[in-house]
């Protein structure tokens, strides 16, 4: 039965967003077959996101300068010859092989190069009521409305870390939510450090002057050095309580004052999606402005495992800028795998110019220390098993704070998402000194919690 | 509670489905996540060991948060789109 779901191409491309389709739509005008496989319903990723078939966003949500750039990448490729796989969950892959689900049926994609370009996912640090229902990541915020055209609610907070605390705030914006406080943890002074990489860098100027603009327009103040230290409700959150945090982030709970609201988005930066690439053999280095790992990739974005490309967050958050001209350039280094073209110097320079200002940027906003002070000993921080921050201490101190030994300690990170949410801190909160690199997350097939079915009637290689 | 949807992006043809044996309106294309925030459903299940009721975190599919029961299987809502007659339930532990 698993015999016609196999898919042939020259290039498979795991995530359609702005590193997938550059790269997708380079290679398909040089004439290679190629795949696309995404998880999400429609080509954009989550930062180029397209309201479902059918609707349009003819102005009714504010979009800023740089996603006119998201307009024509998706021009070019819905007229190309890519084929689009979405809803695909990539859970298994070796060298030329991609095994994926979708619609509940098993797939197998072999294709001689793969480029691995699936974007990065919300940083998460865990605060008193933060399971409550109605209390979201900024991104999750983000689809809401760009994605779906659903008003998220009355009343929001927005707190984190972040260039991304602003498209989220604008996108709250767009769907009548009033903004009750958009609180940023760093301090005014410390975001600085980011100038260097926005003033040489004319595009992320224009972006910030009309982030700046939409805010003033709404009466909406970035506060600098505020966080969320809690959420409460009955049932779904109707409360946060807001304050001060010192310069390392540690709460100053003597500021804290309490606001109603009926969503709270929290965003703490992003944390590249690595888990595909780790299984795959590809070499990883701590990424020390990023606080996570991601993928080494060389001047023309091959990895260490041979016909292993990657391109976008995964080789360190950087955003869509960096992402686009890194695609580009990944594709030309599979046309000189497969032509032995050569790849144009701009390319391989634009891209090292973009992913030069991310940098720094990316050092402003670091995840401040302190913040993992904002959890108390009955706060849940691993949300599949209900792991308390009690419980994941004991387990620290009982077995040692390596992510596999709190692991199997507590559980704590054993649940569906293969502590995708808490394993960027848990090392943090159970005790490790916060600025020590982290251990390498642990990966497992299946990559994404599939039916075992799937599984079963996996095609063979 | 219903229509918190923003108004002038153009309306998608309906789709009928049953949440814990309510029946829903929802648009083509919603995710069922999507389509229960639109009626302000926003618990999808209950947690493990402490049953407290959890809903949409990710909304990307990264965490496994918004666990429901679809005709027996149990998918995440936020990557799983509304289809009509579908049966939809509180998802137990993940």
């Amino acid at each position: 039965m698993s015999a016609d779901r196999v898919l042939q191409a020259d290039v498979g491309i795991v995530g359609a967003g702005p590193a997938g389709m550059a790269a997708a739509n380079v290679l398909a005008a040089a004439g290679l077959r190629v795949v696309v496989l995404d998880e999400g319903h429609r080509a954009g990723g989550q930062i180029f996101r397209q309201l479902p078939v059918g609707s349009h966003n003819a102005g009714a949500i504010a979009e800023p300068p740089s996603h006119h750039h998201g307009h024509a990448l998706l021009a070019t490729f819905d007229q190309s010859r890519v084929t689009l796989r979405c809803g695909a969950s990539v859970w298994d892959a070796r060298p030329g092989r991609l095994w994926f689900e979708q619609d509940g049926a098993s797939w197998l994609l072999r294709c001689r190069h793969i480029v691995l370009a699936p974007g990065a996912y919300d940083r998460c640090i865990p605060f008193p009521g933060w399971t409550l229902p109605g209390v979201l990541t900024a991104g999750a915020l983000q689809v809401m409305v760009r994605g779906f055209g659903i008003v998220p609610g009355k009343r929001a907070i927005v707190a984190g870390s972040g260039p991304l605390l602003l498209p989220t705030v604008t996108a709250l914006l767009s769907a009548g939510v009033h903004v009750v406080a958009a609180l940023e943890a760093s301090s005014r002074w410390r975001a600085l450090r980011a100038l260097p990489g926005v003033l040489g860098n004319g595009a992320r100027l224009s972006e910030a002057f009309w982030y700046a603009r939409q805010l003033l327009k709404a009466g909406v103040r970035l506060r600098w050095g505020w966080t969320i230290f809690g959420c409460e409700g009955d049932g779904r959150v109707q409360r946060a309580i807001i304050g001060k945090v010192d310069r390392s982030g540690r709460p100053r709970r003597e500021t804290a004052q309490t606001v109603d609201v009926d969503v709270v988005g929290a965003g703490f930066g992003l944390v590249p999606s690595i888990e595909l690439g780790l299984h795959l053999g590809c070499t990883s280095r701590w990424h020390e402005g990023g606080a996570g790992h991601a993928l080494v990739v060389d001047a023309e974005q091959r990895t260490s495992v041979e016909n292993v490309f990657a391109a976008g967050e995964i080789c360190g958050i950087g955003g869509a800028e960096v992402a686009m001209a890194e695609g580009h350039l990944a594709a030309h280094a599979v046309l000189h795998a497969v032509r032995g073209t050569a790849v144009p110097v701009a390319v391989r320079k634009k891209a090292r110019r973009e992913r030069g200002a991310a940098d720094a940027m990316l050092r402003a906003f670091a995840p401040l220390p302190g913040l993992h002070e904002l959890a108390q000993a009955d706060t849940v921080v691993c949300r599949c098993e209900d792991v308390t921050l009690a419980t994941a201490q004991a387990a620290a101190a009982l077995y040692g704070s390596s992510l596999r030994a709190i692991k199997v300690g507590c559980r704590a990170g054993m649940g569906p998402c293969q502590a995708r949410i808490c394993g960027p801190s848990l090392q943090a909160l159970a005790g490790r000194e916060p600025t020590r690199a982290m251990d390498l997350p642990v990966v497992q097939v299946p990559l994404k919690a599939v039916r075992s079915e799937t599984i079963v009637n996996a095609p063979p290689a | 509670m219903t229509n918190t949807r923003i108004p002038g992006l153009g309306e998608r043809p309906p789709v009928e489905f049953t949440f814990a044996s309510r029946s829903v309106v929802a648009q083509a294309g919603d995710s069922i996540a999507m389509a229960l925030w639109a009626t302000c459903d926003l618990t999808l299940r209950q947690s493990s060991r402490d049953g407290a009721p959890r809903g949409v975190l990710c909304n990307m599919g990264i965490c496994y948060e918004c666990l429901v029961v679809v005709d027996g299987v149990t998918v995440r809502a936020c990557t799983t789109l509304v289809r009509a007659g579908m049966h939809v339930e509180l998802g137990g532990k993940p």
